[in-house]
């Protein structure tokens, strides 16, 4: 009980304080209707909320806007706006859809128009069939959330959107009053709970094939792999695609994993948003200039042998490792080396493909003068990156850098990639327009192409020749047969930079985020987050198990989850037995648990079915044995009645069965029966029943 | 012949169902097991079908692992709804309360009592008369975990006579509404309709006079009995009709010298002359109000006769003899 009240500025802190008090008394006493629609609202504005960031801003307005209007006419009790209205607002919803996307198909259109639908159908909740919709309206627009973010977090956040949408189906099918919504979300939550077996077998065992159809390009770019273009930072995730790139049987010995660059195409145009090949804008400058590369390239050291088998990809690249002098044998092919040291065979590869390639992992390239250098490897696009230039002219007029040189300038940059708390992520979230800026600046995380195109940004601002190199990175050592799997997953971007009297020079930034991303199988460094940093001033201990904790969790959430694809699915049943796993076998594995479960069912319903009461099952075998000898009993016959009659047929010799009965009898009914049931089926057998 | 009977399919469908019902057991108490509840999915089951669906295709084709986390956990989801469905229905107990005799044509109510034996609720059942086909039909209620709850089923007989309470159906779509669990009961219990009193009736019949008395003219010829005239002075307290007295606002005398010499006899024979049933539903309406102005009758029936009195056993007695003749 509070006594006595303070005065002063706490009366108004306590009445602020109170408004949301008496809002939601106001909440708890509205009727019904009222009340479940709030509900439902709030549910939808979270499955939506995660999507604010991806969608065009007057969609985000829109949906917020018709989903507050819709809860007052729900806390009101008001009519709904009739169908005109919800007309209306769906032909401006496409206008604005087609002048956002100059499309109303594609995936993120279609995500902007769900959300949009989802919104407008809450004004329309009149019978239970609207309902329904409004439903599965939002089970999609749980799965678009999806597209741009497959994180734990996100996981967390629609497993409770999934149980929000359940609990008010629920709660809609409880006619009677006004059950109170944790009833609903009892029921929901044991059905989320009985469902996730279900959900696991299908999710281990559901045969994992490539898309159905072709679709928008936009859909296969979350997947890592190598591309003719990159954009930089509209990948909100990167969906490791485990399928194999190539394999790589070496002669002698292999070069130590952290030098195995398998070079694909060199992206040197930068428009702020999207990375082109050289070539795209020469046009009619003559193709001699850019073959001229054999030229400039100096070999060192031994050479490395190795027979490539490389998987169909349908790319004119013939994937080398850094860097072949002499022509890859590729039978059927004619190949010929760009000045950017890439192999370009006369037409795709469009079959499994083997050849023989000799690379030496130490040489030279490039022109010695920078003059011999197209200008294009140090144009930036106006406008784009400001804060990234600023740093530049920073670094350059460092008293510290100054006169070292350029060598000098890019050991700065990879020093603050190191130091700076830049970090490594598959899930960075979609990058906005400078997204070097972002890079360095805000985010401080991404993957590599992320890394990579911010670190030729801040290069060519501070007057350094550089470009961007994809390929493969690393792979891993099959024991068994002495191949090197590179897989889609190895796909990576790095740097090379200009420097005077040494050429093209390969700088990995990525490396110097992540120094286990190359090298080593790790692939992911653990985001450090606001509660991290906050546990780290608490107690440094504490906060390192944490961290360790969340690391562990997020790696096998990806690695189980996320990475879960085919060829782990095969790798199953291979431990399950079977010598050459196809996915007709996961078909044939998953119908046998189906059967299997279906069998176990009708089992238990049918033991369910019979009497399973161990008194009465007892009494029953009485019953039996007393019908064998030829006193046939109704099944409702007491014990007690039992006794009489057998006592009544058999006199003494009875005596000992009408006892049993009666012991029988006291088990079941008295307060405290001095008998256990066991015992009492011990002396049945014992029992000397009549014989007929 | 009507229009089902012409469409060879519904024609097929009713004999279906006739020849289904009269295979249930009939019992006021039905214990319902997985012999006698049925399940199919309703329409939103088939539209939640057509989203996993949808879902499941786009998981695929955008590679979403997630989405397919998603999409199979909705499916459990859905397969659970469909066993929690049915468990609303299975193990439920259903006790059907005799119910009292009624006019055919008014609506009355059956009472049932559900018994749920489990320890935890059963939410949105709802019961109704099997064949019923107005839209509010559906009375809804949920039963407590390890209790009772009485459910009032309106019920509208039609027909006068005895008659077995018509087929009941019990009916729930918790928890998710993609599946209609229902079952089918045949209640053994009798109901006793009696015909469907006439909405304005003539006069009652003028009296006879009594077997053996002095046949006079009728004194105040008003050409009606009802028995009663106005108070006049010196009538006994115990001559007075009080209900009357009520609605006319002023004294009325039971006049005794008239049911002396005269006795209400309610006759098919002159009950107008309208075919059986007409007949029969204004002697009903005829009964009530003899009963109403406390005046002693009796009813004569081809075959059978009532002889005259008052009380409620009398009125149901002749009601009875109604109904059943």
């Amino acid at each position: 009980m509070l006594t006595a009240r303070r005065s002063g500025p706490d009366d108004s802190a306590f009445a602020r304080q109170a408004a949301p008090v008496a809002a939601l008394l106001r909440l708890h006493s509205l009727p019904r209707d009222g009340r479940d629609t709030l509900f439902l609202l709030l549910v939808i504005g979270w499955i939506i909320l995660p999507q604010v960031g991806n969608l065009p801003l007057w969609c985000s307005a829109l949906a917020g806007a018709l989903l507050v209007w819709r809860g007052w006419l729900a806390v009101s009790s008001r009519p709904l706006p009739g169908h005109w209205w919800v007309l209306g607002l769906l032909t401006v919803a496409l206008i604005a859809t087609y002048l956002s996307y100059r499309t109303l198909l594609g995936r993120d259109a279609g995500v902007t128009l769900i959300v949009t639908l989802l919104a407008l159908k809450t004004l329309e909740l009149r019978a239970r069939r609207d309902i329904f919709v409004v439903f599965f309206l939002g089970f999609f627009t749980m799965l678009t959330n999806f597209f741009f973010s497959q994180s734990l977090a996100t996981a967390a956040a629609m497993l409770l959107a999934l149980l929000g949408l359940l609990t008010a189906l629920v709660n809609a099918h409880m006619p009677v009053g006004k059950p109170p919504l944790s009833h609903a979300a009892r029921t929901a939550a044991w059905m989320t709970l009985l469902g996730a077996p279900v959900m696991a077998a299908l999710f281990v065992l559901f045969p994992r094939i490539g898309p159905l159809w072709g679709i928008p390009s936009d859909a296969m770019s979350g997947r890592s792999g190598l591309s003719a273009t990159m954009q930089v930072g509209n990948l909100a995730s990167l969906v490791l695609d485990e399928s194999i790139a190539m394999r790589v049987k070496f002669e002698g010995r292999a070069p130590p994993q952290n030098e195995l660059y398998f070079r694909g195409p060199v992206l040197s145009t930068f428009d702020g948003r999207e990375w082109r090949p050289l070539q795209s804008r020469l046009g009619s400058r003559s193709l001699l200039a850019l073959l001229g590369g054999t030229a400039q390239l100096q070999v060192m050291g031994e050479a490395v042998r190795y027979e490539v088998t490389l998987e169909p990809n349908n790319r004119p690249w013939i994937l080398v490792l850094d860097a072949a002098a002499t022509p890859p044998v590729v039978p059927g092919f004619e190949t010929v080396m760009t000045s950017e040291l890439l192999w370009v065979a006369n037409r795709p590869v469009t079959d499994l493909l083997r050849y023989r390639a000799e690379s030496h992992t130490s040489f030279r390239h490039g022109p010695s003068s920078i003059a011999a250098l197209p200008p294009e490897y140090l144009e930036l696009p106006a406008g784009f990156n400001p804060r990234t230039l600023a740093l530049a002219a920073q670094m350059r007029s460092d008293p510290n850098l100054a006169g070292r040189g350029p060598q000098a300038l890019v050991q700065a940059a990879l020093d603050r990639l190191r130091t700076g708390n830049y970090h490594y992520t598959l899930d960075p979230g979609v990058f906005g327009r400078d997204s070097a800026d972002e890079f360095w600046f805000d985010r401080r995380e991404g993957f590599c192409e992320h890394i990579a195109s911010a670190f030729v940004v801040l290069m060519r601002a501070m007057g350094i020749p550089a470009r961007l190199v994809t390929g493969y990175q690393g792979g891993e050592l099959n024991g068994v047969d002495g191949f090197w799997i590179v897989r889609q997953s190895d796909a990576h971007a790095w740097t090379e930079v200009w420097l005077a009297g040494r050429g093209w020079v390969r700088v990995d930034p990525t490396s110097a985020v992540a120094p286990g991303r190359t090298g080593s199988f790790q692939r992911l460094q653990a985001p450090r987050g606001v509660i991290a940093s906050a546990f780290g001033s608490v107690s440094p201990n504490l906060a390192a198990g944490l961290r360790s904790a969340w690391e562990a969790l997020n790696n096998s959430w990806n690695q189980w989850v996320l990475n879960y694809t085919q060829s782990k699915q095969l790798d199953m049943l291979k431990n399950l037995g079977f010598t050459t796993p196809s996915w007709e076998d996961l078909s044939y594995v998953l119908l046998a648990l189906v059967v299997a479960l279906a069998l176990t069912g009708a089992a238990w319903t049918l033991w369910e079915r019979r009497q399973h009461d161990p008194w009465l099952r007892l009494l029953m075998r009485v019953r039996k044995r007393l019908a064998h000898a030829g006193i046939e009993l109704p099944p409702t016959t007491p014990p007690r009645q039992i006794a009489t009659v057998v006592t009544q047929r058999f006199g003494e010799p009875g005596r000992a069965m009408a006892d049993w009965l009666l012991k029988l009898e006291s088990q079941r009914y008295a307060r405290h029966p001095d008998v256990s049931l066991a015992s009492l089926q011990r002396e049945f057998k014992q029992l000397a029943w009549p014989t007929p | 012949m009507n229009a089902a009977a012409l469409n060879p399919f519904s024609f097929a469908q009713g004999r279906f169902r006739q020849w289904w019902q009269a295979r249930l057991p009939l019992s006021d108490t039905i214990t319902l097991t997985q012999r006698n509840v049925y399940i199919l999915p309703t329409r939103p089951g088939f539209m939640l079908g057509a989203t996993l669906l949808v879902l499941l295709i786009g998981s695929i084709n955008y590679q979403l692992n997630l989405g397919y986390l998603l999409t199979f956990l909705l499916a459990g989801c859905g397969v659970v709804a469909m066993h929690v469905c049915h468990g609303t229905l299975r193990g439920l107990t259903m006790n059907l309360t005799t119910p009292d005799a009624q006019f055919a044509g008014t609506s009355t109510t059956l009472t049932v009592v559900l018994t749920n034996e489990r320890a935890s609720p059963r939410y949105g059942i709802g019961l109704a008369v099997l064949d019923a086909t107005h839209e509010d039909r559906w009375v809804w209620t949920d039963v407590p975990a390890l209790g009772q709850s009485t459910v009032q089923v309106a019920f509208k007989p039609e027909r006068r006579g005895v008659h077995r309470v018509p087929p009941l159906t019990a009916e729930t779509r918790f928890p998710l509404g993609t599946f209609r669990v229902w079952t089918v009961w045949r209640p053994s219990a009798q109901v006793l309709v009696y015909p469907k009193p006439e909405a304005f009736p003539p006069p009652l019949p003028p009296g006879e006079p009594r077997a053996g008395g002095v046949v006079t003219a009728r004194a105040e010829s008003t050409g009606e009995f009802d028995g009663v005239r106005t108070y006049r002075r010196g009538d006994p307290l115990k001559l007075v009709v009080w209900k009357k007295v009520a609605k006319a606002d002023e004294l009325v005398s039971r006049d005794s010298q008239q049911a002396q010499r005269y006795e209400l006899w309610l006759d098919f024979a002159h009950a107008g002359h309208a075919d059986t049933e007409h007949k029969l539903s204004r002697l009903a309406a005829w009964v009530v109000q003899a009963e109403r102005l406390g005046l002693d009758y009796g009813l004569r029936l081809p075959g059978q006769q009532v002889p005259t009195g008052s009380g409620e056993a009398h009125k149901r007695r002749c009601l009875e003899a109604l109904a059943t003749c």
